[in-house]
């Protein structure tokens, strides 16, 4: 990841959605992106040039808009059509993201467009995030990561969400992922975590 | 047999699909995934196919297709007229809230110009407020006030247009609590596809979030009504049986949006059983 003065930015042609720049990179705001939050916490696991990711719940693709900058090539999946036609309009100018309109947890409609990929990334709000992740780790190369943003408020509003983490993280390890990392993004979002696992 | 969107592949070897993003988009549709046998294709395998060059070109190619289907899907949604019925109620809220935000602080305002307003104004309705303050000398200020009559004119025609849109499209729902109600909550549920899968408990509540969330962190009682309160059948209704109007409207409301979404046609005998239902729920036990 490239840090200048310890702002976390990427490489990239700016003005997607109105983001800083600093020295010619963009400013990757960890405030507004779970995923920027989860590397200013100090991260486990690193985007390379060459890794081609699977990205569920793009929304406006700002974060994949960044994700794109480090990345060989970005697989985006979006169900909603108002954020959609953001999404198109990032990735028409970034040759490396394929935004794909469909419904993460229906994995069956958009598999046939899909090669293995490296990172399974997920920011959905659904209640069942799990059952969704575990349906689209096929994507994933044997020696692939996934990488979940877990809304605990979506799962469950009236739950602890220290209890709807530990009951997330039990689910995981019964299906195909093995827990390498979680951690809260606090003082970035309030009431989401970030779980890194390694393909059974 | 594995079926890709370029082709499919299989013991013989690989038969690449040629034809347009609208041709690969229809043969897409058509493809049933089995995802117990399923594996995702390398892009090497389109290149050997002999249906891309190289890395950039099968991109190219997919995201042709993709696009394709995106700008099909969004242009699908936006043109189901529900989708505008939606805008329109939005629209209409929103110039409720602009034009008393903007009387308050008109009346505030004319009150330093004439002070002995202030007691008269409590029972105006905020209609005659406006019709008062429009004799105001002041240019800058009857502008104002010229504004909001104008403003109010609009609304009244934009919730004419909402009613009748709303007897159109969800006619039903409509003739069950009225065009407006109903059009809010197709406007609550996001769409009339989405209000068609809610159960009627959903529907009782839909505009009462802050209370249910309450009720379900802490217990507090459960809201009655969210949104149907507006039909004068729930409101008007006693205290005691009014939960119980809300609930068997709500009920029928649930059926009446499935009707209107899959049918799309008015249903003269359930409208009749429903009103009937409702109003037995209303009278006293």
């Amino acid at each position: 990841m490239i840090w200048i003065d310890g702002v976390l930015v990427s490489e990239g042609k700016g003005g997607v959605y109105g983001e800083k720049m600093l020295r010619n990179c963009r400013i990757w705001d960890p405030y507004r992106s779970k995923l920027a939050a989860y590397y200013h916490k100090g991260c486990g696991h690193e985007l390379r040039k060459d890794d081609v990711v699977l990205y569920l719940g793009a929304a406006n693709g700002t974060t994949v808009s960044h994700v794109a900058d480090y990345t060989e090539c970005v697989y985006a999946v979006e169900f909603a059509p108002r954020p959609m036609q953001d999404l198109l309009a990032v990735a028409a100018k970034r040759k490396n993201i394929v935004p794909i309109m469909a419904d993460a947890s229906r994995p069956e409609w958009y598999a046939p467009l899909l090669e293995p990929v490296d990172l399974l990334y997920m920011d959905v709000a659904d209640p069942d995030q799990i059952g969704i992740a575990s349906r689209n780790s096929v994507f994933l190369k044997q020696s692939g990561i996934a990488l979940l943003m877990l809304k605990t408020r979506s799962i469950d509003v009236r739950s602890d969400p220290g209890d709807v983490l530990a009951e997330s993280i039990a689910r995981l390890e019964e299906s195909d992922f093995v827990i390498q990392e979680t951690m809260w993004l606090l003082p970035y979002h309030q009431d989401h975590a970030a779980i890194l696992c390694a393909k059974k | 047999m594995q079926s890709y969107w370029f082709g499919d592949i299989d013991g013989e070897g690989c038969h690449p699909f040629v034809g347009s993003p609208a041709d690969q988009a229809a043969r897409l549709e058509s493809i049933d995934t089995d995802m117990a046998a399923y594996i995702p294709v390398a892009w090497e395998d389109a290149v050997r196919c002999g249906f891309a060059k190289d890395r950039g070109d099968y991109l190219q190619k997919l995201r042709n297709l993709c696009f394709f289907i995106a700008e099909a899907k969004i242009a699908e949604h936006f043109t189901s007229r529900d989708i505008e019925l939606v805008q329109m109620v939005r629209m209409l809220d929103e110039l409720d809230d602009v034009i008393n935000l903007l009387t308050e602080r008109a009346v505030e305002w004319y009150r330093t110009k004439n002070p002995s307003f202030s007691r008269k104004y409590r029972s105006l309705s905020g209609r005659r407020v406006i019709q008062v303050m429009k004799k105001e000398r002041d240019r800058a200020f009857a502008e104002i006030i010229a504004d909001i009559e104008k403003l109010q004119e609009s609304r009244t025609r934009l919730m004419r247009d909402v009613t009748a849109l709303a007897d159109t499209v969800i006619p039903n729902c409509s003739a069950l609590i009225g065009g407006l109600v109903a059009a809010r909550l197709v406007s609550r549920a996001g769409s009339l596809e989405e209000l068609s899968r809610l159960p009627g408990s959903s529907i009782q509540v839909l505009g009462a979030q802050s209370a249910l969330f309450s009720h379900m962190r802490t217990g507090s009682p459960s809201p009655k009504h969210g949104i149907i309160f507006q039909h004068r059948r729930v409101h008007n209704a006693d205290r005691d049986v009014r939960g119980r109007v809300a609930r068997v409207l709500a009920a029928k409301l649930g059926i009446a949006a499935r009707i209107d979404y899959f049918r799309q046609e008015i249903d003269q005998d359930f409208l009749n059983a429903s009103q009937e239902a409702v109003d037995r729920a209303g009278e006293g036990t």
